[in-house]
């Protein structure tokens, strides 16, 4: 197809480049929405949020807002919040349970299952001839839930998304299946506004190991468990391993496939190794045994971490922050913050693990306010018409990708790489540049087998 | 009137509501352990009281356009509704409920 806003020549993935316009030209942004976000696997609800028939929870794919509702049968839809008469947004609630969702303009109604069920005055203003069986919700086209995590697409020839996934389920299932009877959302959703482009916040979850050293320096200077931090005698990661994984010398492990990403750092104890709770440090060596006879060694120790499943759903091990960076426009994001605990963990461990939660990655946690500062800089930068024609560096470990053979999957390559961001652009490239779903796994799989030499 | 057979008392929670099938259909409804009966379909729009939210105030709601309904006398209280819901009588005998109808639905 024709690439008329010239994709290709902003992101050179097999180099390492890619070109600033990307996060703020309002063409590439608009093609995006179509072409990434109306084709693309997107989280939509926990299923711990919706139990009951009549549940509902409302957000959004790309801009489009969504309602996910559970059904009298127990299954879960999803449709466009969108009433079918002027386009009013349906329901204003960010979740509750209802047996009608009615719009608040003229008071049409439709019903859990997405069917238009009520007008005002049908008989004298319709004269009783509107078929209302034409007028439904627009149901969002594929619905499947992964291990609690309830996604949608909107494309009918899009993988499936165990095939979306691929080796990054190795990855996922190291976060929502430790334990028996899986995770459930602990407390409300946290949400807030980021003046910056979708990508920096994805990428940075998908690739960036790198930034932690740097931006993160105060809380690690501040937090480290020396004797003059320990004023209360309990420091937080207290009992931890008392340096950061970085520093531990084990190495580590970058994951990247079908734009996804992930990395982590070899430890040799089950430490979360980022500032937890004594409670929660706790929990994750108590849990240690069953855990490691569930996923093995590898994913048991594996507390930290940071992870994206293209192109906006992101989690970090550990302080079990599950988030998603809602595009608002090329230069905004609404973050939503969801806390993951295991469902068998007490009501005492899933408070210390919300607490935990709120005080690294909460709206002023210590942590998230370090990154969210880089990408409003950053975007502030882009505002200059020079800037944005800077050809931008993405190149480390370029040329070092591998498979490994001791059973981490993927294409992978050193913690400190940006293996997993060139996966992720080299994705976005595919998915803004074809037509189908086949060419787009075509050029995907092609560059995967290209970047792993020998 | 014709007495027509609700369900059992332990049957209908306080906070829930049920539908029978009489003619025209009945909503009987438990407020804090007490028993009413209107008429079922919402005299604004085609909405089924039995699916309304019984409010602390012995009030039920439409679940389509919110009108707001007294469940001891059936007076229209909100708009968008104007029009009285019809009132029936309850009888609870021997742990069961029943509702004094017009008639029975034809089986």
């Amino acid at each position: 197809m024709q690439d008329k806003l010239n994709i290709k020549g902003l992101v050179d993935a097999r180099h390492g480049k890619v070109k600033p316009a990307i996060y703020v030209d309002e063409d590439v942004y608009q093609l995006e929405l179509e072409r990434v976000f109306g084709r693309s696997w997107l989280f939509l609800a926990h299923e711990s949020q919706i139990p009951k028939s009549g549940d509902f929870f409302t957000t959004f794919m790309g801009e489009d807002p969504i309602i996910v509702a559970r059904q009298k049968d127990g299954s879960v839809a999803a449709f466009l919040n969108q009433c079918r008469h002027r386009g009013m947004k349906l329901c204003h609630a960010d979740s509750g349970n209802t047996r009608t969702f009615t719009c608040p303009y003229h008071g049409w109604a439709f019903g859990l299952e997405g069917g238009l069920t009520s007008v005002p005055l049908e008989e004298e203003a319709y004269r009783n001839n509107l078929d209302k069986s034409q007028w439904g919700l627009i149901q969002v086209t594929r619905l499947t839930t992964y291990k609690g995590l309830i996604f949608g697409n909107w494309d009918e020839s899009a993988p499936s998304l165990e095939e979306y996934l691929g080796d990054m389920a190795w990855y996922l299932d190291g976060f929502i299946d430790r334990r028996e009877g899986g995770t459930e959302v602990v407390g409300g959703v946290n949400k807030w506004v980021i003046n910056c482009n979708w990508k920096f916040a994805a990428e940075q979850f998908c690739s960036d190991q790198y930034h932690a050293p740097y931006t993160h320096g105060s809380a690690i200077q501040v937090l480290a468990p020396t004797p003059e931090n320990k004023a209360d005698g309990k420091p937080l990661g207290d009992g931890q391993t008392q340096r950061p994984a970085w520093a531990n010398g084990l190495g580590g492990v970058q994951f990247s496939e079908n734009g996804h990403g992930s990395a982590f750092f070899f430890t040799e104890k089950a430490d979360a190794n980022v500032w937890v709770g004594g409670e929660v440090s706790n929990y994750f060596r108590e849990t240690y045994p069953e855990v490691e006879a569930r996923l093995g060694r590898v994913r048991a120790l594996r507390l930290a971490g940071h992870n994206t499943i293209f192109p906006t759903l992101s989690w970090l091990n550990g302080t079990q922050t599950l988030r998603v960076w809602h595009p608002k426009g090329p230069n905004q994001i609404e973050v939503w913050v969801f806390c993951i605990a295991d469902r068998a963990a007490s009501d005492e461990v899933k408070e210390a693990l919300k607490q935990s939660h709120a005080r690294a990655f909460g709206p002023a946690g210590f942590l998230e306010q370090d990154d969210s500062e880089n990408w409003v800089e950053v975007q502030k930068v882009l505002r200059g018409n020079k800037a944005q024609q800077t050809e931008l560096c993405m190149q480390m470990g370029i040329g070092f990708e591998e498979r490994r053979k001791d059973g981490i999957p993927g294409v992978t390559n050193h913690t400190f790489a940006e293996t997993a961001a060139r996966g992720f652009y080299q994705r976005w490239v595919d998915m803004m540049t074809s037509e189908t779903w086949a060419e787009i796994e075509t050029k995907t799989q092609e560059y995967q087998e290209e970047i792993v030499r020998g | 009137m014709e007495k027509v057979f609700v369900c059992a008392v332990a049957e209908l929670l306080p906070g829930e509501a049920l539908r029978v099938e009489t003619d025209p259909a009945i909503a009987v409804f438990n407020a804090n352990g007490v028993f009413y009966a209107l008429a079922d379909r919402c005299t604004h729009g085609a909405a089924s009281m039995a699916d309304g939210y019984i409010e602390e105030d012995c009030t039920v709601e439409c679940p389509i356009h919110s009108a707001k309904f007294c469940l001891k006398t059936g007076r229209a209280l909100t708009q968008p509704a104007t029009i009285d819901l019809a009132k029936f009588d309850i009888k609870v005998e021997d742990g069961n409920v029943y509702v004094l109808a017009p008639a029975r639905r034809a089986a």
